[in-house]
């Protein structure tokens, strides 16, 4: 420029002052904050990547937190089945021992007695209670006891005794998340843990000429599998063995009826659909009471719980049958220890996964944190600097300017 | 021969002349830290000498001199640059509002940080998670009913500072416009003085200098062209008509327009014409109010929806501890308290639209199953249907992503039953209404039989919104449909207050097959937890995280875009204004030269008067006696 007004000398200074005091004024709120992104348009890739990652660190604390609960919840689950255990093992000595003919008839009465006592423990482990009084092994009724006790007389026993244990807990299993998409068993039903012998129930109606005659369903351990009208015996039998539900199902021979066998030893439970009565007109169920105490009472059903196997021994000891006891009774002690032993190995493996999913997050949200850091934390060391500079550059520009305005022609008339 | 006085007379000129010249000199100092002030000059110009060629010419030496005299007093200023400058203002006007507005936007995010809706919703999840694990609990449901009013009130608290900057952005319009009008009114004032000057041949410098002033300002506020082609009048245009022609000015004025929620809109207050400024501040409120904070509310409303009509679909299918079912958790208000959703749009009377949000089909569909049908789906999009092919190896999942990224403004998604979900997104256009499906359409069998959602295919089964009864298109039972809510969910939503008195009310589990469900049942707490992180489809985008993480780019992209180019139109009209500084601005040196130039002029004049005067004197007084 060719010629300057007094004025653009002062402009100039004022706007490139402003400018300076903009810079130092930003960089002090960011070192005030710690944050480099103070406000969004400071680096918009940078914030929205910071909320992405500050809500994960978010679900990942929680997820350590279900795993780190529910980890403290089976040792206690699992102490419980392993006094379970040890409970079984001196009634299967007894069982060795009672199925010995040395002994007398009072001997053997005795030793029920016994078994008696380990029974009612038994019963108390079934149904235990959580510290926070809910209970631990009856699914998710977790309000009520699952086991309900009937007494009553037996000649030798002497006195009231528990005569049948019946399970009235739920089927269904509560899971809780771990990681994403990634779920573990909450609670334990009595009618798989507490187990023993695979469930059988052979219908006694001729179902060979069956036919459904409206879509409906039936439900079997409420896996719901859905019918079409039409379907004849096979059909019925080839959906259920093709369904999820741990049952086999075939034609029993003698009667042309439908038969039913667990695949893994638990308590099977049997529904009609909404509106629908395939399993009723099949035989299997009644519809008077609830699953599992709807069995039709022609069919056939056997298999048993853990505490039905017990009552069992004892009423042969307190009968003094030798050949049951170290037959079926003792048979029946056998798969009861089976079923538990496998159902805390299952325990052990959810355990081991809710380990590795622990360690994982204990890297992951480190890591997390990192990388959120990384993206909007400052860089203290070079904001000082920064700040510095420009401190340095404001003192020298109010220097200079200061010596500019002063003179001017006026100073320097007469 | 010349006239005996004629040497007073010309003395008189040049005192009189440099007394001008010293007086301009003082104006410009006077007025040297004005700002926009044009420094003055005067031009001297050598009084006419005699003789002039004619009859009565004096036969003697010619041409004699008369002096000096003032021609004119002109404004040292350059037009051009001025226009440039004008132009300038216009931009720079833009930028600073869109500058203030969206940083304001910005900071009502509240991001990155733990107090934002994102935040709280992330508390909510957590909530729910906790119940999942001790469904039996009442301090847990207690939990869940503090989030969650935290999480309402974050929400509130967002639309709230929304809707503040969108009132302050309709302020900000129609003081705007009134200080267009009154410039207006000003220019026209000062164009009759100029007129009136400019006739008797004067130069209006001062008057100028604030017209320019004016216009500047003018344009910083809605962009104007200038044209001083004609001497006579001073016009400005705007959007191809006349703001200002000469004395006569063409006001605008500010109508509230009930279709945009009672906003005004800009009119040329003769025709009631619309006035659709392109720059300047105006246009920078306008675009603000109309377009940015609108998407931004719009988004927030349409997160809030979908957020609790998924929670209150699960929520209502749930039992609390106390064995309540069909319970929503949050209030819905509906569009319509009508079931079908007919409305009456045209105000006649009569139904004529029907206001549905969403529309469940009755099948569970599998995901990964090829349909196994084709045909063509249309579904109403921001201008007119789009259309999606599909065809017989396609699987749902496809489809369905398919659907999402077709543009439409209706999105699917399979709920946690397999149950295909249409939702409808925000509209683009202002005439079309938010979170209403407008159109369905499908040529093939997909959306009939398949999903059972239409009753028939083709255009005869098709669903229409602008119908009332349209609900007669859909498949008769096992559809599910939901009303459209009322205007800005964001502001209205609140807890249902029957769970908020009573939290054992709060569902946690799912009953089986119409059974209540048990104490330790938390399944459907866990569902409602999985909305944070499934992909549900939030309107356009797949899920929550994408929406909070995808809003907050957006709008931080906007800021930095208007903090950089504000910064570059001051940094260009600082270079302007210097240029113009350094041509117009007074230089106190160069005046107090030019003073003394004309001080010394001034004691040579009456030095000169003084000496013919002792000549005259002579002459007068010692001649002859």
């Amino acid at each position: 420029m060719e010629r300057i007004s007094s004025n653009m000398s002062i402009n100039d200074m004022q706007y490139q002052l402003n400018k300076r005091n903009k810079s130092m004024y930003e960089l002090n709120n960011q070192m005030a904050t710690q944050s480099r992104v103070n406000n969004l348009r400071d680096d918009p890739l940078a914030a929205g990547h910071s909320t992405r990652y500050m809500s994960k660190i978010t679900h990942l604390e929680r997820y350590a937190k279900n795993a780190e609960r529910i980890t403290s919840e089976h040792r206690v689950a699992e102490g419980y089945m392993k006094s379970a255990n040890s409970i079984l093992h001196r009634v299967r000595e007894l069982a060795v021992q009672g199925a010995n003919d040395t002994y007398t008839k009072s001997d053997k009465q005795a030793m029920g007695q016994e078994i008696n006592q380990l029974l009612n423990e038994l019963i108390e482990i079934g149904n235990a209670r959580n510290a926070d009084g809910t209970s631990m092994f009856g699914g998710d009724k977790t309000s009520t006891s699952p086991y309900r006790v009937l007494s009553g007389t037996i000649p030798e026993a002497g006195g009231q005794v528990v005569t049948e244990v019946e399970y009235r807990g739920s089927i269904k299993p509560s899971v809780v998340e771990i990681g994403q998409g990634n779920y573990v068993k909450k609670h334990f039903s009595g009618n798989e843990v507490l187990w023993a012998e695979q469930q059988q129930i052979f219908s006694a109606v001729n179902a060979q000429n069956y036919v459904v005659d409206t879509d409906t369903s039936i439900r079997i351990d409420g896996e719901e599998i859905g019918l079409n009208a039409g379907d004849n015996i096979h059909n019925i039998i080839a959906k259920i063995n093709d369904s999820n539900a741990q049952v086999k199902a075939n034609l029993d021979p003698v009667n042309n009826s439908l038969a039913l066998i667990t695949t893994s030893p638990h308590q099977l439970y049997l529904q009609d659909g909404a509106e629908g009565s395939v399993l009723q007109d099949l035989g299997v169920i009644t519809d008077t009471g609830k699953a599992p105490f709807n069995v039709a009472p022609d069919a056939n059903s056997s298999g048993g719980s853990l505490f039905d196997m017990v009552i069992h021994l004892r009423d042969r000891l307190y009968a003094g049958d030798t050949i049951d006891i170290g037959g079926s009774a003792l048979k029946g002690i056998d798969l009861a220890q089976d079923k538990l032993l496998s159902s805390m190995s299952e325990l052990g493996a959810q355990d081991e996964r809710m380990q590795v999913a622990l360690r994982r997050i204990e890297h992951e949200v480190p890591e997390l944190q990192e990388q959120n850091s990384k993206e909007v934390d400052l860089d203290f060391t070079k904001a000082i600097t920064d700040l510095k500079e420009l401190e340095q550059a404001h003192k020298a520009a109010l220097g200079a300017a200061g010596r500019i305005i002063q003179p001017t022609l006026l100073d320097f008339l007469r | 021969m010349n006239s005996t006085f004629a040497g007073i007379e010309m003395g008189k000129r040049s005192l009189v002349t440099h007394t001008t010249a010293m007086s301009t000199i003082g104006h410009n100092l006077g007025n040297a830290a004005k700002d926009g002030y044009s420094r003055q000059r005067v031009e001297m110009k050598a009084f006419d000498p005699i003789y002039m060629p004619g009859l009565n010419r004096e036969e003697t030496a010619g041409q004699l001199g008369q002096g000096v005299t003032a021609d004119k007093i002109e404004r040292i200023h350059d037009e051009i640059l001025e226009g440039r400058i004008v132009k300038q203002a216009n931009g720079e006007g833009y930028w600073k509002t869109r500058d203030k507005y969206v940083l304001m936007m910005e900071q009502v995010y509240n991001e990155p940080g733990d107090i934002s809706v994102r935040a709280q919703m992330d508390q909510f999840w957590d909530s729910w998670q906790e119940l999942s694990m001790y469904p039996e609990q009442t301090s847990a449901r207690h939990s869940v009913l503090e989030r969650g009013k935290s999480l309402i009130n974050s929400i509130h608290r967002r639309y709230e500072g929304l809707s503040d900057i969108r009132d302050m952005l309709e302020q900000e319009v129609q003081g705007t416009v009134q200080r267009i009008n009154s410039t207006l009114a000003e220019v026209s004032e000062i164009n009759k003085q100029i007129v009136k000057i400019e006739a008797m041949g004067d130069n209006p410098n001062d008057l100028l200098d604030q017209r320019d002033r004016l216009v500047t300002g003018l344009s910083s506020l809605v962009d104007i062209s200038v044209s001083g082609r004609d001497p006579d009048e001073f016009t400005i245009h705007s959007g191809g008509m006349h703001l200002l022609q000469g004395r006569v000015a063409n006001y605008l004025s500010a109508e509230p327009n009930t279709q945009n929620e009672g906003y005004s809109d800009v009119v040329w207050r003769e025709s009631g014409e619309e006035f659709l400024p392109r720059g300047g501040e105006l246009a920078g409120y306008l675009e603000l109010r109309d377009n940015d904070v609108r998407e931004e509310i719009q988004g927030l409303d349409m997160m809030t929806i979908n957020f609790t009509d998924m929670v209150n679909s699960i929520h209502r299918d749930a039992y609390g501890k106390n064995g309540q079912t069909n319970q929503d958790f949050f209030t819905e208000w509906p569009f319509v308290n009508n079931v079908s959703g007919n409305y009456d749009r045209s105000g006649d009377g009569e139904f004529d639209s029907t206001y549905l949000f969403r529309i469940t089909g009755s099948n569970s569909l599998d995901p990964q199953q090829q349909i196994g049908l084709e045909g063509t789906i249309s579904l109403s999009g921001p201008q007119g249907n789009v259309e999606i092919d599909y065809n017989s190896t396609d699987t749902v999942e496809e489809l369905v992503s398919r659907i999402n990224t077709s543009g439409a403004e209706v999105v699917a998604r399979l709920d946690r039953n397999g149950r295909l979900n249409l939702k409808a997104s925000p509209a683009a256009e202002v005439e079309n209404p938010d979170f209403v499906i407008r159109h369905i359409e499908d040529s093939g069998q997909f959306l009939a039989g398949y999903s059972g959602v239409l009753t028939e295919n083709g255009a005869a089964g098709a669903y229409d919104w602008e119908q009332s009864d349209a609900v007669i298109a859909l498949r008769g039972e096992g559809v599910d449909y939901s009303v459209a809510p009322l205007s800005h969910p964001a502001g209205w939503t609140e807890l249902n207050p029957s769970i908020a008195n009573d939290p054992d009310s709060i569902a946690a589990g799912f009953g089986k097959n119409g059974d209540v469900a048990d104490s330790g049942s938390g399944d459907a707490a866990l569902a409602i937890a999985q909305l944070r992180n499934g992909d549900v489809m939030v309107g356009k985008y797949k899920g929550f995280s994408d929406y909070f993480s995808q809003a907050v780019t957006k709008v931080g992209l906007k800021g930095e875009a208007a903090d950089r180019a504000y910064e570059t139109e001051k940094e260009i009209m600082q270079e302007l204004k210097g240029l113009k500084d350094s041509i117009s601005g007074v230089n106190i040196d160069e005046e107090l030269s030019q003073m003394i130039k004309f001080q010394h002029g001034y004691a040579a004049a009456s030095r000169y008067i003084s000496q013919v005067n002792q000549m005259l004197d002579t002459i007068i007084n010692r001649m002859g006696v």
